[in-house]
């Protein structure tokens, strides 16, 4: 069907494309935070974890290119759309309170700009800090050992403190972000679309508490 | 018993020039008053003393037509639920409070005079695909074409819009999202509306987007002020509608 706009400019397929590639962000999150636990077992399951990821070479760096991309997407794409939808009301209300009943506007939805812009801010500092930071070698195995590397990042409780603040933050994200996105990809109807919030925030509490116990489990344990 | 209020109205006499809020006193109000049989007293007083009465649509008064509409204490239609400010009553306010009325506020929206806002680009947005094709001649049978009873269902209360604007003011972006949802629902999901199923929801989408509305957040705050109480489940099923007829439909 012909249109006048491209798919991805008008606001049904900004947000499908938002809405994919936050679901795929929260994807990779899924696989991050199933791979840090590791970090509960100790040092060599840890360590032989990173390792063999780094392994992967050639489809590494494929899948590193794609996340990169795909959160450049995402976020470049919500700007514009923040952007739009300043523009489609030019002059604000004097007055203007949470309507009642069934909104779902939560602290949540209302901040996903500025808790994305902090996500992005975070992911930069938390790669040079783990990817990019300290090298450690391993003397037995002679391979990098990251574990000593978390143990010491995660001895200072400021370091801690913000790395759990951060997580509450991602976690409010998700819990907008997760049912949003399914909303936005239509995979919702009215039967479960309540549903679909609760779940939202379920699984935003699980991966945002699973990311944010690993810093306090280490400068308890190490 | 009678209510005196305090009321803060928006008062703009023409769209070229700025508006602000006008305090003005309302006194002697009965709590069995609609809002807008107050602002109808309130406009009597002023008339008396040779002011400009506050300009507001309405129409029929019962919640059925879609005319009447504005903003009361921050929320489209005021505090009830499934209401249009044409059955919001007085009682719902007590003597003494600080009422606070402003114009649905969108670019898409451009306010005529007061209360009063242009809602043409909803009109726009219905014609560009808010219709079906049919063979001129005797009316069909009644009964030729069945319909499911939940599609039937679905469509109806889709159909139920009466395209009052309220979704668009309460939308922090002000998105017209459920209002074409539920203009795109109720005719897709009916046979009759096949013909056209997915050049409907391009065209309306597109209409949507040309009228400068802005993109959906998935808060509901729509839904929730709708006097009709159109679920946000059809806008998942626009943007269903939607990626289908780019992807596969000609
Ligand atoms: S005047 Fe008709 S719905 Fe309010």
């Amino acid at each position: 069907m012909p249109s006048r706009l491209s798919f991805f400019s008008s606001t049904v397929g900004s947000k499908i494309l938002i809405g994919l590639t936050g679901l795929l962000l929260f994807g990779f999150l899924i696989g991050h935070l199933a791979g840090n636990l590791t970090l509960l077992v100790g040092a060599e399951s840890f360590n032989s974890y990173a390792h063999k990821l780094e392994g992967l070479v050639p489809v590494l760096y494929l899948a590193e290119v794609g996340l990169v991309a795909i959160f450049v997407l995402h976020v470049v794409r919500t700007l514009l759309n923040v952007w739009r939808n300043t523009v489609a009301r030019p002059t604000r209300y004097s007055d203007k309170r949470r309507a009642y009943h069934t909104s779902r506007k939560s602290w949540s939805s209302t901040t996903m700009p500025l808790t994305g812009l902090f996500i992005l801010a975070f992911v930069v500092l938390h790669i040079r800090t783990f990817k990019f930071g300290a090298f450690y070698r391993d003397p037995t195995t002679g391979e990098r050992d990251l574990f000593r590397l978390v143990a010491e990042v995660y001895q200072n409780p400021l370091y801690v403190g913000f790395y759990v603040a951060a997580m509450i933050l991602i976690g409010m994200h998700l819990n907008h972000g997760i049912s949003s996105a399914a909303q936005s990809l239509g995979l919702s109807n009215q039967r479960y679309g309540r549903g679909l919030v609760l779940g939202g925030r379920m699984l935003a509490v699980v991966i945002a508490g699973g990311f944010a116990v690993l810093p306090l489990y280490m400068y308890v344990a190490y | 018993m009678s209510m005196n209020l305090t009321l803060r109205i928006w008062r703009q006499a023409n769209p070229g020039t700025p508006g602000r809020l006008v305090e003005y006193a309302a006194q002697g109000i009965s709590p069995d008053m609609s809002f807008l049989e107050m602002l109808d007293v309130v406009n009597e007083q002023l008339i008396r003393k040779g002011e400009e009465p506050v300009a507001f649509d309405s129409d029929c008064r019962e919640g059925i037509c879609g005319t009447c509409g504005c903003m009361v204490n921050g929320v489209a239609h005021g505090p009830d639920a499934a209401a249009t400010v044409c059955q919001l009553h007085m009682r719902r306010f007590k003597n003494g409070d600080t009422i606070t009325i402003e114009p649905w506020r969108a670019a898409a929206f451009p306010v005529v005079k007061d209360l009063v806002v242009d809602r043409s680009a909803l009109d726009r947005i219905v014609r560009a695909g808010g219709y079906i094709s049919m063979n001129v001649g005797a009316a069909p049978d009644a009964n030729a074409m069945p319909v499911a009873k939940g599609l039937a269902d679905e469509a109806f209360d889709a159909a139920a819009c009466i395209q009052c604007g309220a979704c668009v003011a309460a939308c922090k972006n002000a998105s017209a999202a459920l209002f074409t949802a539920a203009k795109i629902s109720h005719l897709n999901l009916l046979p009759q509306g096949q013909a056209e199923r997915g050049r409907r929801a391009v065209a309306m989408v597109d209409q949507m987007d040309v009228e400068g509305f802005g993109a959906c957040s998935n808060e509901g705050e729509c839904e929730a002020v709708c006097p009709k109480e159109i679920s946000i489940s059809n806008i998942a099923r626009m943007n269903r509608e939607y990626l289908r007829a780019r992807l596969v439909a000609r």
